[in-house]
């Protein structure tokens, strides 16, 4: 089985952990086009090569993103997220309700 | 004894006649290049050259000759799916299969040994009932069946009702079959091969010369050929492929592992599946028991096997039918699939002008076959796109129109 | 040969000869020694036959000794497709060959094999169609009814088998002399070692192989080396333990007994030898033709004397040694017949020859030739090599009762091919080579092509130093790899001789011969993966150990590429044939228990099963379903119920941007939710689907506690901490779960029951109305109580500590008895919460549910700037919708009760389907939920439902909900 390190619990067999998906950018919710979300909803890079993923151990729910080469199968890293997401995200503005 | 085989016993030379062509050149021009020698790219072929009199046709193949899913298939052909689009357009598939053989002259070994599917929980009864209404209404043979009826179709199954998720009901699936999956990608390459189709295997496809919306050519190892249209039929590559036409498509790629014992005496006509436990086993012709399940966790362009797949295919097969313990597995593999995020395929007009989408076809391509080959040789011949795969288009992604098709996908291919 | 007749030690290594045993094959009742295999019990009293062959149905008999190929396969009980070779034989263990009709002696489908002619690779692909019907009608049936070999047991339940995890700094696999020279590198420099070989004496080929020199040379060498391994405290040694597969990373699937280890090693040195390999020519089948390593373990393992007269075809040194094991085992020895033309002398040449025995070199055995009844080999038909595959036209006849073929070997790189090394061939030996393996993998021995055995040691020695190195173990400069030199050279290159009578097989599984595998070529099938695909040499149960060479050899020959270029199928785990019991281990499927569990069960609750948990479904007898459910529900709407919601998710959000993080996930509003009020919460995935919903409670400012469904809960969370991941609040997020239990007391008795065990909180209406939330005690228990009303009459969730859960059952039972308080089930939940036109999550929407069509735009705020799946679900609303839920009733008091997932059509057009559909005793009709197209939606609307056995049934659309719809019930 192939290991994985987490970057909170170490080395652990790759079975103790959760695939999230490729990380993309959200658009912007109110100015980006339809086609612009369509393919962030639906659509994904799946390159044969490199990829940044989001992972999560699962017995933990630690979230964190692996860069993944998807043609050998290997982990070349993994990373906490915040060194990708390192500032607050806010929405435009507050409801009012 | 055939004919066939006492004409050819008596002979006194072997035959010599090639089902395929040799290796040659490539032209400088075909009319319609096909990316990807499996079952789709021969069947396409196959139908252009033979009802469309579309014949200036290649087939570039990386590897050989249906070396990609078509041979790495568990050959369940079933038409039990959900929507109104998916039963429609997997019982035609069905159909066109049942007469495959004496289509082409070649036996694809078709056998109507029909599939039950198990439910393990009142929601799984609910969802098969779906089906099987759907699929009454559109005239393909499914049914909910009872513990007595599905004894008598499957006695070994373990029928305990203190089994860890006691079989509470079946989907029936009469029409539900199997076939020799390499038999009909080289039965379809042999057919369109002999109306002069050329096949080519070990050529990479490595780039398209696109100009104003068009390809112009396409760049092999080999070469650069001109081209008319350009269709890609490449089930594990479709993003990689679509990325040379620079198109985008809602596929992730995943391994789909499967397994299979060493030969025994037939005992298990039924291809029996178990959603819940995720695992599908069937007996084939020689023998063997395949066992199948979900696809791997993670996305991955490679086939190597996992022993936690094997492990946990294993215990699900056993859960179901405890008497498969015995016996003795020979070999594990892998087939890559690609997964669009509606369990439907990506079929039809692309945004390139002159470039056709074969596509998305996750675990369900092999069964698709025959009426890919049939709407896509008939698409690219008349320009019309088929009713039948109007619903598959990739443009329905930028329309949030999805097709509501993941109940009937899970662990029954 | 009765047992008391076996060759006297040392030959039998294995045998226990103070212990006899008997056992049965076929009808026959033999004798053998503790420590026999069924094949060699067998060949020691002259049973060679074992089994018939897959598709012409020929005598088989022992090959390999080694388990290796499939002509060793009989039936025991319950356990079809056994190695009799490698299978010890235990006391009145009852033994049957298998595919044979009639007797195995008298095989009454070996007629088959006479008509191969007319059966070439792909035969059932060129014919069995025409006319049209006669496959499936007549053909499928009898291929099928001949396929298959082993008879399986359908009653079979498999007995106890696990698995046990491992871990070591090197695994060597393979305990010949490079294994052992190699572990005893790898313990010297401080690793750890675990030591694996298949059999059962540690020494690999020094158990049976013939070194030059003394004829105990290769024992003494092994005693050496097993006594140091023996000796080493970081060794840890497996015997009879199959390395069946190399898995990413070095994780080790060996098979022991009924246990599966799964053994995770830093380095991994593989040893694993090579396997001898057949011949190639007609009748290479017989019983009685063998590999000369067959006859070796025979002698060496068994003490059995493998025939009288001996003929030992050979293209290398070492089948002169097998014919002096031979001699020395009083075996005539006829000739050895070697197919060089000029072999090269060597120690064991000469001491053949110094023995009398003829040697005949340039020559092959063109043809076996079989006794009267076909199931022996009787003589050998030799002939000189007159060109490379071919013989001369005119040979010698001589009689023998056993063959010995050394041809040469192929490297056993099953192991490594896993793990991503790739099989070459080198023209120079006629061998296949290892390349590319990955890191923390070495090879060493005769799967890298050595054969010299003090070289095979030194390279066993080095391999275990870089081991050492590569751990970190080691920095000192290691002494370089030695090099293969001539004497390593071991294939002839072309033992492939084909007849025009055919026969000559390359696959013995699959009963395939030359001509198949050129058929095949000539077809058009050229690819080496073709071939295996066509002919199906290779995917028998030996999967090609025996075939692989040979048919490289053949096909680059036929299609003019190089053996290199053509190359071999894909070896994939497992390396050899293991049981599926053994992959499944014990049986593994945790369920969960709520903490009321007990309480249920002896209410006489059926339980269903829902995600991991089991909830009462209801109580009461089996077949009573539709009769309790109606009386537990009528009790709630006129008393009080009781029901277990400790499987609902629980999540706690803490801190200051609780109410924000909630106003992001869920499509509602909440920050402005007042403290000790509770919401509903829609949660939608980023497509705009629905996926889950549930109650949000403020608890305090900045404290919110979110209950699930009993199946998403964990994706919640998951999801929720990944969307922080990203937007950095500052939140604390604790999937609570398993932490609380539950139970909603429901009903209009519910406040004076619950009064009764509450005095901490004001329960009147004012103080503590619809949708509000307090943290109070009940029955002394710190509780938390939501008075929500998912079955629409007064009621109150109430949540407490894990623990307590069984007490607060007990204690609320007992108040409740003088109100007539029930428990009640999901089925009456489902029922009662249907009357009020809730929607259940998973069935009343599925995989692609958007708010609008379900009813709940409500629940989505419009004014938001941003939740989870808000532009999804605003471009979906914009481009309008294809279907509603919507609810109905069907007044024909006749008509039969549509079950759910019937049809709903608009003519003979499908519009959507029953989701929820119950006879109401409440209402006194059938009342149900279905999507049905936007335009049937309206109240007052007509909808035909297709029912049961197709039957058409009219609905009349009405507003929902069908019970109380001034909600006067639940906020009395």
């Amino acid at each position: 089985m192939k290991l994985m390190r987490c970057p909170l619990n170490g080395w652990r067999n790759i079975s103790e952990f959760t695939y999230g998906g490729e990380v993309e950018s959200m658009p912007n919710p109110v100015t980006d086009a339809s086609d612009v979300w369509a393919e962030y909803l639906f659509f994904h890079q799946n390159p044969a090569g490199l990829v940044h993923e989001w992972w999560c151990h699962t017995a933990t729910s630690y979230w964190f993103i692996a860069e993944r080469n998807t043609v050998t199968d290997e982990i070349i890293k993994t990373y906490p997220t915040s060194e990708l997401f390192q500032k607050r995200v806010d929405f435009s503005q507050e409801e009012s309700t | 004894m055939p004919h066939a085989l006492i004409k050819y016993g008596l002979s006194r030379s072997y035959p010599g006649h090639r089902h395929f062509n040799s290796r040659k050149e490539l032209k400088d021009h075909y009319d319609v290049v096909i990316i990807g020698g499996g079952g789709h790219g021969a069947a396409i072929a196959y139908y252009l050259s033979k009802y469309h009199g579309v014949k200036n046709v290649v087939i570039l193949e990386k590897g050989y000759l249906g070396g990609g899913n078509t041979a790495r298939n568990t050959a369940v052909i079933r038409a039990n799916y959900l929507t109104e689009e998916g039963v429609c357009f997997y019982r035609d598939s069905l159909k066109l299969f049942r007469g495959l053989s004496n289509e082409f002259g070649y036996n694809i070994m078709w056998e109507n040994r029909g599939q039950l599917t198990l439910a393990h929980t009142d929601a799984a009864i609910r969802s098969f009932r779906w089906r099987a209404e759907v699929n009454k209404h559109l005239g393909v043979r499914s049914e909910v069946i009872g513990l007595d009826e599905i004894r008598e179709l499957v006695p070994m199954l373990n029928m305990s009702e203190h089994a860890r998720f006691p079989i509470l009901a079946g989907l029936w699936h009469a029409d539900g079959g199997t076939a020799r999956h390499d038999a009909v990608v080289w039965g379809y390459a042999k057919g369109a091969c002999e109306r002069g189709v050329e096949l080519h295997q070990l050529t990479t496809v490595t780039g398209l010369d696109i100009e104003s919306g068009r390809v112009k050519a396409v760049n092999t190892n080999r070469g650069k050929i001109q081209c008319g249209c350009v269709v890609q039929a490449v089930a594990g590559n479709s993003s990689v492929v679509g990325r040379m036409a620079g198109i985008h498509l809602p596929i992730h790629t995943f391994p789909l592992q499967a397994m299979v014992t060493q030969p025994y005496k037939p005992v298990l006509g039924p291809l029996v599946s178990s959603p819940q436990y995720h695992v599908y086993v069937q007996q084939t012709s020689r023998g063997e028991f395949v066992i199948g399940g979900g696809s791997d966790p993670y996305p991955l362009y490679n086939t190597r096997s996992t022993l936690e797949m094997k492990e946990s295919l294993a215990a699900a097969a056993m859960e179901v039918l405890p008497f498969l313990g015995q016996m003795r597995l020979l070999r594990q593999w892998a087939g890559i699939t690609d997964m669009t995020p509606d369990y439907s395929p990506i079929m039809g007009l692309s945004p390139l002008e002159n470039y056709y989408l074969d596509a998305g076809w996750g675990t369900w391509g092999f069964k698709a076959t025959p009426i890919c080959g049939v709407t896509m040789a008939e698409l690219i011949a008349t320009q019309r796109v088929p009713d039948l795969i109007k619903p598959f288009s990739l443009d329905r992604f930028y329309q949030f129109r999805q097709i509501n098709e993941a109940g009937a996908t899970a662990a029954s291919h | 040969m009765s047992v008391e007749e076996r060759l006297p030690a040392p030959a039998g290594l294995l045998l226990d000869r103070s212990k006899k045993i008997s056992f049965r094959f076929q009808d026959k009742q033999y004798e053998a020694w503790q420590g026999d295999s069924i094949a060699s019990a067998l060949a020691a009293s002259g049973q060679w036959i074992l089994s018939r062959s897959f598709k012409y149905h020929r005598p088989r008999g022992i090959l390999s000794m080694a388990g290796q190929d499939a002509n060793a396969l009989v039936q025991l009980p319950s356990d079809p497709n056994t190695l009799a070779d490698v299978t010890p034989v235990s006391d009145q263990l009852a033994v049957v060959a298998q595919n044979f009709k009639g007797s195995l002696e008298h095989d009454k489908h070996a007629w088959i094999g006479r008509f191969s002619r007319f059966m070439p690779a792909g035969f059932y692909y060129k014919a069995f169609f025409r006319p049209k019907g006669v496959w499936e009608k007549i053909w499928a049936p009898i291929i099928r009814s001949r396929a298959g070999l082993g008879v399986v047991d359908t009653n079979y339940t498999s007995g106890y088998f696990d698995k046990q995890y491992a871990f070591t700094d090197v695994a060597v696999i393979g305990a010949g002399p490079a294994g052992l020279s190699a572990a005893l590198a790898a313990a010297n420099g401080g690793a750890s070692v675990l030591l694996v070989d298949e059999n059962r004496l540690l020494g690999g080929s020094l158990t049976y192989a013939r070194l030059a020199g003394a004829a105990d040379a290769a024992a003494r060498h092994r005693e050496q080396l097993v006594s140091a391994v023996g000796a080493h405290a970081n060794i840890t040694v497996m015997c009879e333990s199959m390395c069946n597969g190399w898995f990413t990373d070095n994780w080790l699937a060996v098979i022991k007994g009924s246990r599966l280890y799964k053994v995770r090693a830093k380095e991994v040195i593989v040893c694993s030898g090579s396997m001898e390999q057949p011949a190639i020519f007609r009748n290479n089948d017989l019983p009685g033709i063998m590999l000369g390593s067959a006859a070796q373990r025979l002698i060496k393992w068994y003490a059995v004397r493998p025939g009288r007269q001996a003929v030992v075809l050979t293209g290398n040194s070492h089948g002169y040694g097998v014919a002096l094991d031979l001699l020395d085992a009083g075996v005539r020895v006829a000739a050895v017949v070697d197919m060089r033309a000029e072999p090269t002398a060597d120690a064991l040449s000469r001491a053949i020859a110094d023995r009398g025995v003829r040697i005949i070199t340039g020559s092959a055995i063109y043809e076996a030739v079989p006794d009267a009844s076909k199931n022996h080999v009787v003589a050998v038909e030799v002939r000189g090599i007159s060109a490379r595959g071919r013989c001369a036209d005119h040979g010698e006849r001589i009689p023998c009762d056993l063959v010995c073929m050394s041809p040469g070997y192929t490297p056993a790189y099953q192991l490594i091919c896993h793990a991503g090394g790739r099989v070459a061939y080198d023209d120079a030996t006629s061998m296949f080579t290892l390349e590319g393996l990955p890191q923390h993998m070495h090879m060493a021995g005769s799967v890298t092509g050595m054969y010299v055995h003090e070289s095979v040691c030194a390279e066993g020695r080095y391999a275990g130093r870089a081991a050492l190195q590569s751990l970190g173990l080691s920095t000192e400069d290691i002494e370089p790899a030695p090099v293969r030199g001539l004497s390593d050279r071991v294939n002839f290159d072309w033992p492939i001789f084909a007849h025009p009578a055919g026969k000559e097989f390359v696959d013995f599984d699959e009963d395939l011969q030359i001509h198949d595998i050129i058929v095949s070529t000539l077809d058009g099938y050229e690819d080496i993966q073709l071939v295996k695909r066509y002919t199906t040499v290779g995917m028998g149960p030996s999967q090609g150990r025996h075939s692989a060479l040979a048919t490289a050899r053949i096909v680059a020959d036929a299609t003019g590429r190089t053996v290199a270029e053509t190359g071999v199928t894909t070896a994939r785990p497992p390396f050899a044939p293991e049981r599926i019991a053994h992959n499944a281990g014990r049986s593994f499927y945790p369920e969960r228990h709520s903490a009321m569990h007990h309480r249920h069960l002896e209410a006489g609750a059926q339980m269903l099963i829902a995600g991991a948990w089991l909830r009462p479904a209801f109580y009461g007898e089996k077949g009573q379903r539709d009769q309790c459910m109606a009386r537990e529900a009528l009790n709630v709407r006129q008393n009080v119920g009781l029901v277990d919601v400790s499987t609902l998710g629980g999540i706690e959000v803490r801190g200051p941007d609780a109410a924000e993080l909630l106003q992001r996930i869920y499509t509602f509003r909440f920050a402005k939710q007042a403290v000790g009020r509770c919401r509903y919460a829609v949660m939608a995935n980023e497509q705009g689907v629905v996926i889950d919903d549930g109650v949000a409670c403020r608890l305090h400012e900045q404290l919110y506690y979110v209950t699930a469904t009993t199946g998403g809960v964990d994706r919640v969370y998951q999801s929720m901490l990944r969307w922080n991941a990203q937007w950095r609040l500052n939140v604390d997020i604790a999937n609570v779960t398993s932490t609380w239990c539950g139970v909603n007391i429901a009903g209009p008795k519910s406040r004076e029951v619950l009064r009764r065990l509450c005095t901490d909180v004001d329960l009147s209406s004012q103080a503590f109305p619809y949708m509000g939330v307090q943290e109070g005690h009940v029955a002394e228990i710190p509780a938390r109580i939501m008075r929500v009303g998912f079955v629409g009459e007064l009621g109150y969730e109430i949540h407490v500590p894990q623990h307590y859960g069984e007490y607060l059952w007990d204690r609320l039972m007992e108040v409740g008895v003088e109100y007539g308080i029930q428990p009640f089930g999901i089925e009456a939940q489902r029922l009662l919460r249907l009357e009020k036109g809730h929607i259940i999550i998973g069935q009343d929407t599925d995989a692609m549910s958007f708010p609008a069509e379900v009813n709940l735009d409500w629940a989505v705020a419009k004014e938001k700037p941003f939740f989870v799946g808000n532009r999804a679900i605003q471009e979906v609303n914009t481009r309008g919708l294809t279907r509603k839920l919507a609810g109905f009733v069907i007044e024909d008091a006749n008509a039969p009760c549509p079950q759910e997932s019937h049809l709903v059509l608009d003519g003979d057009r499908m519009t959507g389907r029953v989701t929820s559909c119950y006879v109401s005793p409440t209402l006194g009709k059938t009342i149900g939920m279905a999507f049905v197209a936007p335009e049937q939606a309206q109240p007052g609307s007509t909808v035909t439902i297709k029912s049961t056995n197709g039957r058409l049934v009219e609905a009349k659309i009405v507003k929902l909900p069908f019970y109380d719809p001034d909600n006067k019930r639940q906020e009395m």
